[in-house]
């Protein structure tokens, strides 16, 4: 008796001790992904009085919100803003509309079928390329257009197969309830499917918000006009292009005067783009693991 | 899948009974043929001498000229080793989101297992030019960290960014942060779906923690592992473009030089009329893609998985 219960405790000791092992490493890997960010953050709000160039901070001696106000002030900030809230709002629900509805079309045993599930699936396996895409958007003179920034990335193969086996797996019996009910095959859909279905198209949301607000290659490929690229260009322009050139995106007079430093400006400006996606990750991060997994099972 | 059609009823009925459902179905349809498939007449380009001001059906014919022309180019050659180089590096840390989907199934508390997964989902989420800025605060000569405490310490500041030698390491670095969470779940899921007896008849012989791993959870993830493992070698000519062209720089562009780099910077960049022969390199790239996408499917097919398709 005794004994065994010595075991017990060395057991529960070893089984302590190999936990806080674990927590170790992986509070280490987490800290890894986040202390950038919070470096970045911290930065960000050093006052120019208390900012010596090239000296290592990890905490700002004086906060001050002049990156920010300058990054605010300068139109390149604001026109990025514009072009990437106007993809964004109307590209992620016409994306969802786009996917959910043609997903729900290929989980029904229509006419058919097996030939858009082919287009479909074809799409992810071939690509035309780079040129014959650019030389398609200026056909449909979209070029400059924000559309074009929009419907390129409005339908995915991947998402569309995820959303089919999510209705497929829902059970038949409501559809089978409500048809008998004489409810029409829109309204199972809206009435019916749909709300059966919020995790899944929650986490759709997230990666469509995402995808759009990460915007950057179709805005450099596409958008001609400065003034229409999009909030990742300007962080580009402002972070990684040295010296004079940057010197349109921000406030021109401030930088001159060496009111902010280069620096913490820059730091602001990745603290504003990636805000968002900071701030909506939490609430629908709960979901994606939900909806990722029926995709991941499957695969 | 129901193939079987239900007697009595004319295909013409049928689809009237659907009517509704192809209605959904229709703007995705037109959607994905607008941006899919109108590109693909777009190909014809790089069998000709395409000229802008005679359109596709106008421009004179020249067969396989810039085939011939890319696949005697030493540029040509540059370009599949820089994109092997770099998949090949990228695939070396293949095993890493494995051994981190197994040390989050070991652990027991979900609070803060949730936490962690929280944070390690995140760089997923950026951007490339994000995930670049970031890699500049850490490595660019005057304003990264790295550099700022080399100068502490007394050491000259180096230019890691600028570096052919460390290029390669860098990108290898950042595809790993941004994906290894991510790559992570598909890994979790397959775990929580092994059967729990069988680690309680293993314990019940005697086996411990580390045997557990290798005997039982790590045979149960295998096929996971290997469609995943077959997926990755689908894309292996692929190499993302945002990360490479971010990265790029005039010094460490000979290494940098992949085919999507090659394309943008000698057509839509430059405003240059080079249109056939990049759309010929693009052409190049996609259908060794779409082989090897088939050819793994096939793989995976064959061995008994559920192929991707």
């Amino acid at each position: 008796m005794n004994r065994k219960g010595k075991d017990k405790m060395g057991m529960r000791l070893r089984e302590n001790i190999y936990q806080a092992v674990l927590w170790f490493i992986l509070l280490i890997l987490a800290a890894t992904m986040l202390v950038p960010f919070l470096y970045v953050l911290m930065l960000s709000f050093t006052d120019a009085s208390a900012y010596v160039a090239g000296a290592f901070n990890l905490w700002p001696k004086k906060f001050s919100l002049a990156a920010y106000g300058l990054i605010l002030k300068g139109s390149g900030f604001l026109n990025a803003l514009k072009s990437t809230l106007i993809i964004t709002v109307i590209g992620t629900p016409l994306s969802l509309f786009l996917n959910a509805g043609l997903a729900y079309c290929l989980s029904k045993p229509i006419p058919g079928k097996s030939f858009l599930n082919k287009y479909v699936m074809f799409t992810m396996l071939f690509s035309a390329g780079m040129v014959p895409n650019f030389m398609n958007i200026k056909a449909l003179h979209l070029l400059d257009n924000y559309l074009a920034c929009i419907l390129p990335a409005a339908c995915g193969a991947w998402s569309i197969m995820v959303m089919r086996s999510f209705f497929q797996s829902l059970p038949a019996e409501l559809e089978e309830a409500a048809m008998i009910d004489g409810c029409g095959q829109l309204r199972i859909f809206g009435v019916i499917v749909l709300p059966l279905s919020k995790a899944m198209l929650a986490s759709m949301t997230l990666f469509s918000f995402v995808s759009y607000w990460n915007t950057y290659f179709n805005s450099i490929m596409y958008m001609t006009t400065t003034a229409k690229s999009t909030l990742q260009v300007y962080v580009q322009k402002v972070v990684l292009s040295s010296g004079m050139s940057s010197s349109d995106m921000v406030d021109m007079q401030s930088v001159v005067q060496n009111v902010v430093p280069q620096e913490v400006t820059r730091m602001a400006a990745v603290v504003v783009v990636i805000l968002p996606i900071l701030v909506i990750y939490p609430f629908l991060q709960k979901y994606f693991q939900a909806g990722m997994m029926v995709g991941a099972v499957k695969g | 899948m129901k193939g079987k059609k239900e007697t009595g009823k004319t295909l013409r009925r049928q689809i009237w009974e659907y009517r509704w459902i192809y209605l959904l179905g229709i703007p995705g349809l037109v959607v994905m043929f607008l941006m899919y498939y109108m590109p693909l007449r777009g190909i014809l380009m790089a069998f000709q001498d395409y000229n802008p001001h005679l359109g596709i059906l106008g421009s004179p014919w020249t067969g396989l000229k810039h085939f011939r022309t890319l696949f005697s180019d030493p540029k040509f050659y540059n370009m599949l080793k820089n994109t092997l180089v770099i998949s090949g590096l990228n695939l070396l840390t293949f095993p890493v989101p494995i051994f981190l989907a197994m040390l989050l199934n070991e652990v027991r508390n979900l609070k803060f297992k949730k936490f962690i997964q929280t944070s390690i989902y995140l760089p997923h989420f950026m951007s490339w030019a994000i995930v670049v800025s970031l890699t500049f605060f850490l490595l660019s000569t005057e304003q990264g960290v790295v550099n700022k405490l080399i100068v502490m310490a007394g050491g000259e500041p180096f230019a890691f960014l600028f570096s052919t030698k460390w290029i390669y390491l860098i990108l290898v670095v950042q595809s790993l942060w941004k994906s290894v969470g991510w790559n992570s779940i598909v890994y979790l899921a397959a775990i929580s779906g092994i059967d729990q007896s069988l680690y309680e008849a293993a314990k019940m012989d005697g086996a411990n923690r580390f045997q557990c791993m290798m005997k039982i959870t790590l045979p149960s993830i295998m096929p996971t592992v290997i469609v995943m493992l077959i997926l990755r070698m689908g894309s292996i000519i692929s190499v993302d473009f945002e990360q490479t062209f971010l990265m790029n720089n005039p010094l460490v562009k000979s290494k940098l030089e992949v085919f999507e780099i090659f394309i943008y910077n000698n057509s839509i960049a430059t405003g240059s009329t080079q249109y056939s022969y990049t759309t010929a390199v693009g052409l190049f790239k996609s259908v060794v893609n779409t082989a090897l996408v088939c050819l793994t499917n096939w793989i995976t097919s064959r061995r008994g998985y559920e192929g991707v398709m």
